[in-house]
């Protein structure tokens, strides 16, 4: 790979939530001739991202990721027992086939896929999930990607959950990811990323599922105690709002202020 | 086909802010043509260098630098020194000289009361009609743990049109805020949020004196209201956005409380609300 197609890569990798194509189209304008080398790129991000395609034949979705790679291009979905081609560029699925599921937790995936369908409903109001064998089918993976795109008020957000469930101890762990980016004359991004270890002990489906709702409550709530924290430790600490003297500055009497530490009484800098 | 500029500049709002000195570096590998003009209109975190003679910290920035030397707004002076034909063209005199000192000072004072430390620096020159400037900020935050780390970056650029009566000047202001942000705790292990919001205003002002001195006294003050106006706008305005939407987007991608129950609290409230109207 040469270093402009490395740059144009590492530009398709951090695209923000709901933004690829704009990112492409300003590559288009800068690079045209380097858009040829995107294919990795675009395979690379929609993996990564969980980026959901529309099911060739039907209304479903299906997300794709490295756990229901096939190889190639080539993806299946445990839902409908279908594997399809995905086109990276454009995002679009198409040439299925009947894919039955072969594992040795062929059940408890059957009913995670059904249990953990009803409990994203109850929290997501949209949201599409997966559930593949994993690990040479030593483990089952759980995912789920939640999207909200609101361009013409110049935000868009993203939730990623990514479980591996171990049946033999049924140890359960995980990470959660959100992506927030606002863009409304300027440019604000937020990224936040957890660990999550539930231990073992659940060992049905609802078990689990019931689990992984209770580990993300508990995150959304620290995170939104963090948002706060953040506002009253280090915001704060950086511009008040107003002088300690809670009064705006004197413009004509500046020159009459003592300067610099002597002002408020004094500080290191 | 959009023009590469305005490409460079949206590519540049979309890529993490965090990143964007790597991004510019990597737009410009593919458009050198366009080194100059984006250096000049993107705003990167700033950076500050000791003044040797005064032994005070100082801002750097395109404005005060030739080559790989900064001029002090202390001294006036380049560090390293540059060739006296450049220093002549560049280094203020006079009037804009005597206005940038009064700036800095006076910003000096306002940066102790808003910031409690932290780095100011002012920079002026002379246009046809008038003058511009940019005046400069940054702040790092000392709150460490769980309360986080921050960084605050205020890069005000201005121009100033007196008007040949010179009872009254036009001010423009251009004003970008670098605002990045981050804790990590057992219980979140990493939230960044980093970013940087632009707004722009521009006021006629008068300026009462005859008098050089009173003329210059009344462009600082003018200058020092309208930056002072604006931080404070734009400090309320990033609270509202770093921890308000960001906040309300994640609790729209996600509800804590089950969205079943959700809808049935407010079918009750509805039907409470109606009752309480027909009663």
């Amino acid at each position: 790979m040469t270093s402009k197609q490395a740059t144009v890569a590492s530009f398709v990798e951090s695209a923000p939530p709901g933004e690829l194509s704009n990112v492409v189209a300003d590559i288009k304008a800068l690079a045209s001739s380097e858009t040829e080398s995107l294919e990795p790129a675009f395979k690379k991000y929609n993996e990564e991202q969980y980026t959901t395609v529309k099911l060739p034949g039907g209304s479903e979705t299906a997300l794709i990721s490295k756990y229901n790679s096939l190889g190639g291009t080539r993806y299946f979905d445990t839902a409908s027992q279908t594997s399809f081609e995905v086109d990276h560029a454009s995002q679009k699925a198409s040439n299925p086939q009947q894919h039955p599921l072969d594992s040795r937790s062929a059940d408890l995936i059957r009913s995670l896929q059904k249990s953990f369908s009803t409990a994203t409903a109850e929290h997501f109001p949209s949201s599409t999930i997966g559930v593949f064998p994993a690990e040479s089918d030593s483990a089952i993976t759980i995912l789920l990607i939640a999207n909200k795109y609101s361009p013409q008020n110049f935000w868009n957000g993203r939730w990623r959950s990514t479980y591996m469930l171990d049946p033999s101890s049924n140890s359960l762990q995980g990470t959660i990811k959100v992506d927030v980016h606002y863009y409304e004359d300027g440019n604000v991004r937020m990224n936040t990323s957890k660990k999550v270890e539930i231990g073992s002990g659940a060992s049905t489906a609802d078990a689990v599922v019931r689990e992984i709702a209770k580990a993300e409550n508990k995150y959304q709530e620290e995170l939104n105690r963090a948002f706060t924290a953040l506002a009253e430790g280090s915001f704060k600490g950086l511009r008040r709002q107003l002088p300690v003297t809670r009064q705006r500055v004197e413009w004509e009497k500046i020159s009459g202020y003592r300067l610099g530490q002597d002002v408020a009484g004094g500080r290191q800098r | 086909m959009a023009d590469p500029f305005d490409a460079a500049l949206d590519l540049l709002r979309r890529l993490p802010p965090s990143s964007t000195q790597k991004n510019l570096n990597g737009i410009i590998s593919l458009r050198p043509e366009l080194e100059e003009d984006l250096l000049s209109s993107v705003d990167v975190a700033l950076t500050s260098r000791r003044c040797t003679k005064s032994g005070r910290d100082y801002l750097c920035c395109d404005y005060n630098r030739d080559g790989d030397s900064y001029r002090s707004p202390w001294s006036n002076e380049f560090e390293p020194p540059i060739e006296p034909e450049d220093a002549a063209d560049l280094i203020p005199h006079g009037r804009v000289r005597r206005m940038e000192e009064s700036l800095n000072a006076g910003f000096d004072v306002y940066r102790e009361l808003y910031y409690e430390g932290g780095i100011s620096s002012a920079y002026l020159w002379a246009l046809d009609e008038g003058f511009a400037g940019v005046v400069l900020f940054k702040k790092a935050s000392s709150a460490g743990g769980s309360a986080g780390k921050g960084g605050w970056d205020s890069i005000h650029v201005l121009e100033v049109n007196e008007s040949a009566t010179k009872r009254s000047a036009h001010y423009k202001l251009t004003s970008t805020v670098i605002l990045d942000l981050g804790m990590s705790s057992a219980a979140v292990d990493s939230l960044e949020l980093a970013g940087n919001l632009t707004r722009q205003t521009q006021q006629d002002l008068p300026l009462n004196g005859l008098r050089d001195a009173e003329v210059e006294q009344g462009h600082m003050s003018n200058i020092g209201r309208m930056v002072e106006d604006m931080e404070t706008r734009m400090r309320n305005l990033l609270q509202e956005v770093y921890f308000g939407k960001a906040k309300d987007v994640v609790g729209d991608l996600r509800s804590i409380q089950p969205l079943s129950e959700a809808e049935r609290d407010r079918a009750a409230h509805k039907e409470a609300i109606s009752k309480m109207n027909r009663g």
